[in-house]
């Protein structure tokens, strides 16, 4: 029969009290000398009250954590499920640091005396950054009275949480330029039944009664109507660029990195576009293409929140980017978030305006933004290498300006309302066909 | 995160050294002064241990004051400055008692310290008892051994006690 486990060890301070507490005995019968018992008599009473207080009982000690997913800045409670502590008198909880998850208490260690009946407290985390965070490692020891045993630290291996971006919910004043779907809040082009006024015309078969401008009917002695738009609903891609990431992420509030601009803005207009009841759909730039099709609603939202915050950086397997079918469809508006630093990425979205679709860049490099580079890379030859990259990329955006795709760096949820405006307005206008 | 020593956790290694310099000096007004090897290990040991409480350097380093003791007192009796020195040691101990609860970045609980400045001066007048005792005994013709023979007893006798006390869990596991 194999020795049952058990986690209470004796400690140090036991072995302490009764080590040097023996040596004294040993030395004061050895030599007589009994002066040296009176030295070390409270070390032999704290050892001998150690002993005494020997555990009896095996605790059951079992963490939870509050939520499986969460956004960036919110937080949860690690809690401790505990039973058989009669023989607990001191419960220390250590936090494993990791990156991006803020930690109360802050130095991620806490202690507590317990008295029977007592609450473990919980300890309270917040991941600072989207992606998946671990949350829940830590160590946890057990002391009895007199801190003669103790049991573990036993470690938690903690679970994987999936931090979703934050959304910030703006309603955008800004309209499609190409609307085409069946319904929604956007103005179409055509005329239709809406509530925003078009013009009042001749009345045809079919016209309702009651859109009949009386007034104007009688002046002009033939039956006038008044015209509406129809409003419909559109469909948004959202082509995310997350081949690489540039400057340094310091979590939500403070230093932001491309990617988190990029991740953010992505999941700020998904969530703008689908309260409006148009559809959406993400593509993303990166070694596991993450996609998703068009749709529509809270539950779509929440898949597009959740592709986003799996994205790790790099470049796509198997496919080359100006390969890739971005799946399009006539009258979508193509939002590209992208700091636009590789060429293949600028030929596929010259591509997607030469179809005549509205395509919008998103700037999402933070200004002062640089490369992180490998730690024996010569600095000066690095920053000239990204000051090259850079002039290239302005060329570039220039170019895509010129191609009739507007460039607007990221600016908040508001960001695109003007682009919009501008865009539908120029869909408006009388076009010269060309041969 | 931090993860450096908390100030508490400082103070508290500052008393740790201070108690075990306070037992090896605490002879010292009757004019038995360390020699100066022995307070330089002290000193290097004590520094050492206020970082590691729980490793043997803090023992053993007790040990030697205790040691010292012997050789200085010889047949001296029962000074009072014994009671000083088991002041000292219980200080030390505790102190690493404290700091081995947690990472040093574990704040001290100031509910715990004031637990265990309790439980230390409780068992201190533990030493103050035994010297009372001590001092009674002696010249009246009980030899010391007979005594500390019998205490030397007990305490085997409480440690055999404290080890052959199966835990609870693992006897309804058997």
């Amino acid at each position: 029969m194999s020795e049952p486990e058990t986690r209470w060890r004796s400690t140090s301070n036991l072995g302490r009290a009764l080590l040097v507490g023996g040596v004294a005995v040993g030395v004061a019968l050895a030599t007589g000398i009994p002066a040296l018992v009176v030295v070390v008599a409270p070390l032999l009473v704290m050892g001998a009250l150690g002993l005494l207080h020997k555990p009896t009982r095996e605790p059951y000690v079992f963490a939870t954590i509050g939520h499986r997913q969460l956004h960036e800045g919110q937080g949860t409670r690690i809690r401790l499920e505990t039973r058989d502590m009669d023989d607990v008198e001191h419960l220390t909880r250590v936090m494993s640091p990791q990156p991006f998850l803020a930690i109360r208490p802050v130095d991620g260690a806490l202690g507590q005396l317990l008295a029977p009946g007592d609450q473990v407290r919980a300890v309270e985390v917040s991941p600072r950054r989207w992606g998946s965070r671990l949350v829940g490692a830590e160590k946890v020891a057990l002391t009895a009275p007199w801190a003669g045993y103790r049991w573990g630290p036993v470690p938690f291996i903690g679970r994987e949480v999936g931090v979703l971006p934050t959304l910030t919910h703006v309603r955008s004043g800004g309209e499609a330029p190409q609307p085409i779907g069946l319904i929604g809040a956007h103005r179409s082009r055509r005329d239709g039944n809406g509530t925003e006024f078009s013009s009042i015309r001749r009345f045809h078969a079919g016209d309702r009664l009651r859109r009949i401008n009386w007034r104007v009917s009688l002046r002009q002695g033939i039956l006038h109507v008044e015209s509406t738009r129809a409003e419909e609903d559109t469909a948004v891609l959202l082509i995310v660029d997350a081949l690489a990431d540039y400057g340094q992420s310091g979590g939500i509030g403070s230093t932001e990195s491309s990617l988190d601009v990029t991740v953010r803005a992505a999941a700020a207009l998904a969530d703008q576009y689908l309260s409006g009841g148009d559809r959406v759909s993400l593509r993303v730039l990166s070694p596991s293409g993450e996609y998703a099709g068009y749709g529509t609603g809270t539950r779509h939202l929440r898949r597009i929140l959740i592709l986003l915050s799996r994205i790790r950086p790099g470049l796509p397997r198997d496919v080359a980017i100006d390969q890739i079918d971005f799946r399009t469809t006539a009258g979508s508006v193509v939002v590209v978030i992208s700091p636009m630093l590789s060429e293949p990425l600028a030929t596929a979205t010259v591509r997607l305006v030469r179809r005549g679709l509205p395509v919008i860049v998103v700037d999402p490099l933070p200004p002062g933004s640089t490369p992180s580079v490998y730690p024996d890379a010569d600095a000066v030859v690095s920053d000239l290498a990204w000051r090259m990259r850079l002039l290239d990329r302005s060329h570039l955006l220039a170019q895509l300006s010129a191609a009739g795709c507007p460039v607007v760096p990221w600016n908040g949820p508001r960001t695109l309302e003007e682009v919009l405006r501008r865009l539908s307005r120029r869909g408006q206008l009388p076009r010269v066909g060309g041969g | 995160m931090r993860r450096g020593a908390q100030p508490s956790v400082w103070a508290l290694r500052g008393v740790l050294v201070a108690g075990i310099l306070v037992a090896l000096f605490a002879w010292v007004p009757q004019g038995h002064a360390p020699p100066v090897v022995l307070d330089v290990l002290v000193v290097a040991a004590a520094a050492l241990s206020a970082f590691r409480p729980e490793h043997l350097s803090l023992p053993i380093t007790m040990s030697f004051v205790v040691v010292w003791w012997a050789f200085a007192i010889g047949g001296d009796g029962l000074p009072a400055a014994a009671l000083v020195a088991a002041a000292g040691l219980t200080i030390t101990h505790v102190a690493a008692v404290l700091l081995s609860y947690g990472p040093p970045s574990l704040p001290v609980d100031p509910q715990l310290a004031l637990l265990w400045a309790g439980r230390g001066l409780l068992t201190w007048v533990g030493s103050l008892v035994v010297w009372g005792v001590a001092r009674t005994y002696t010249d009246h013709g009980t030899p010391s051994l007979f005594w500390l023979t019998g205490l030397a007893a007990a305490l085997v006798g409480a440690v055999v006690a404290g080890a052959a006390v199966p835990v609870r869990g693992q006897q309804a596991r058997e």
